[in-house]
């Protein structure tokens, strides 16, 4: 076990004499102390936090502006890793017990310590704290990894099926298409009537074929032709693939994308893929019209990632160069209670509408096989926004262009 | 100038039949229709054709086999084939301006269009 040499300690206190008490013991043990803080209130003491980075805080639960376990929950709350260490009054040790099951890590009764206990109390309330958060975090990682395989386990059913499916589909749609061709060519009374069935047919086994081609998109998903890419070329051309949507849907489309942004390693056909898809989502939540913002910009992700909670720990570094590329619609956005299903294989809102609910679920697949992300959330002004998150490899990107320019990194 | 050959080798009856009248249809072509991949090169020796349209996956024996067991054959060495499939999609065949490594291919489904242009531009000319 680490042992720690100093202590970042806060007292929240809002008894004068007890706090003076408290900063005294700590002083007296001046080798482990080496920032000292005090507040007289929780609202002072959630100051401090977001001021200091505190090892340990020292918490009186009556405050003047909060009593009891809230005032405990709420520190916990706002800072999940700080050790709390609970200082309650003489004759609360039920008191003090409880608290542990609130989160604290340990507590002391007024009077019935000195400055040896409040020092060993600090350091094994530290030490329970991390391994707490070991626990949380190994227990979050075995989810994750079981989550994980549930789906590709899925996709691998999935992907099996589809592809033989795909194939008994498509023969007897090929035999439909070239029986309707010799029909139309072959009808001696030519009505209007019989033009416009034809017409249907055709459609409909053209709908048929992109269902099955989608499903087969499913399955081939293991070869991937990546290459350094501007993207916004390759958002220029998924524009350009359902231009025909916008102004038949009453919509506007907005672009705002960087004028220098980095290059990316990606199979520009998958992308495209992704943001038709994205686009066409759009699209299909806005059925009265309305607008389509799709942005792209470059950013180095900041030391704590706070501005990308989304993004994984384990799979994105601080001051790492990634390219964000959002689509926005001003539609009515996802349902509450459906927005944890919306990238399951064959989830869909347009079920009957020509919908399989295989899009998103691809799209993650691609982005997946990219080392990038895909999220999608509702925004707080209504609609939603589809985000994709990828890579920028500057490192391998400055080898593979000869030593000089990797040198320029440095 | 008389009709070219087409030979089709495919296991799904009803669409090579539907293949066969379609193209018939078109004056040009006379069809013949082979539903088992093990009799293909029989089938071959047989009609001599000018052009084979070859599916992919069939029962008993796959397209590429049947193409290496008749292209083996010295009498169909320049006897152009078309693998006419639905392994693959209309857009990689597009992609890959008609071909996809180098072979002919049209997608299962695709357009009439499709279907006789490729027949046009692989065709050997008389």
């Amino acid at each position: 076990m680490k042992y720690r040499q100093s202590l970042k300690v806060l007292v929240v206190e809002d008894n004068l004499i007890d706090r003076r008490i408290l900063e005294s013991m700590l002083l007296e043990t001046s080798n482990s102390t080496s920032l000292l803080k005090s507040s007289d209130s929780l609202a002072g003491a959630l100051q401090l936090m977001s001021q200091y980075s505190f090892d340990v805080v020292i918490l009186d639960l009556n405050l003047p502006d909060s009593q009891g376990e809230n005032t405990l929950l709420k520190l916990n709350r706002q800072f999940p890793s700080v050790a709390v260490v609970i200082n309650t009054g003489a004759y609360e040790d039920e008191v003090g017990i409880e608290t542990l099951s609130f989160g604290a890590q340990d507590f002391l009764v007024k009077g019935k310590y000195n400055a040896y206990i409040l020092n060993k109390a600090l350091h094994y309330a530290i030490e329970r704290k991390r391994l707490e958060a070991e626990l949380v975090n190994a227990y979050r990682k075995v989810k994750e990894a079981q989550n994980q395989l549930i789906q590709s386990e899925k996709l691998k059913v999935v992907g099996t099926l589809a592809s033989g499916v795909a194939h008994e589909v498509k023969n007897p749609l090929a035999t439909l298409l070239y029986g309707i061709a010799y029909l139309s060519q072959n009808f001696s009374e030519r009505d209007q009537n019989v033009d416009s069935v034809i017409q249907n047919m055709k459609q409909a086994i053209t709908k048929a074929n992109d269902i099955v081609t989608d499903l087969l998109n499913f399955a081939s998903l293991t070869s991937l032709e990546k290459k350094k890419e501007n993207i916004d070329n390759v958002i220029r051309n998924a524009l350009n693939l359902v231009r025909h949507e916008f102004s038949r849907n009453h919509i506007t489309v907005v672009q705002k994308i960087e004028d220098t942004l980095p290059q990316v390693m990606v199979d520009k056909n998958r992308i495209e893929q992704v943001i038709v898809n994205l686009i066409l989502n759009a699209v299909h939540a806005m059925p009265d019209g309305g607008e389509i913002t799709v942005r792209a910009y470059s950013r180095v992700l900041s030391e704590d990632l706070e501005d990308m909670p989304q993004l994984r720990r384990d799979e994105f570094k601080p001051g790492e160069t990634i390219v964000i590329l959002a689509v926005e619609d001003s539609g009515c956005g996802i349902p509450v209670d459906k927005i944890g299903q919306i990238f399951d294989p064959f989830f869909t809102t347009r079920r009957g509408e020509g919908g399989v609910g295989l899009g998103l679920s691809i799209s993650k697949n691609i982005m997946d096989i990219h080392d990038g992300c895909i999220f999608v959330e509702n925004k707080q002004n209504g609609g939603v926004r589809a985000t994709l998150i990828f890579k920028v490899d500057t490192v391998k990107g400055g080898v593979l262009n000869g030593q000089e320019e990797n040198l320029n990194y440095r | 100038m008389g009709k070219r050959k087409i030979l089709i080798i495919d296991d799904e009856r009803d669409f090579s039949d539907v293949v066969k009248m379609i193209l018939e249809s078109t004056g040009k072509y006379e069809v013949t229709i082979e539903n088992d991949a093990g009799n293909a090169l029989y089938a071959a020796i047989r009609c001599q054709p000018d052009l084979i349209l070859l599916d992919v996956i069939m029962a008993g024996k796959e397209g590429p086999d049947v193409a290496i067991e008749i292209k083996g054959n010295s009498h169909f060495k320049e006897t152009p084939i078309v693998f006419l499939t639905a392994t693959v999609t209309q857009q990689e065949v597009d992609e890959g301006g008609g071909t996809i490594g180098g072979h002919a291919f049209v997608a299962k489904p695709s357009s009439l269009d499709i279907l006789l242009d490729s027949i046009e531009r692989n065709m050997v000319s008389a």
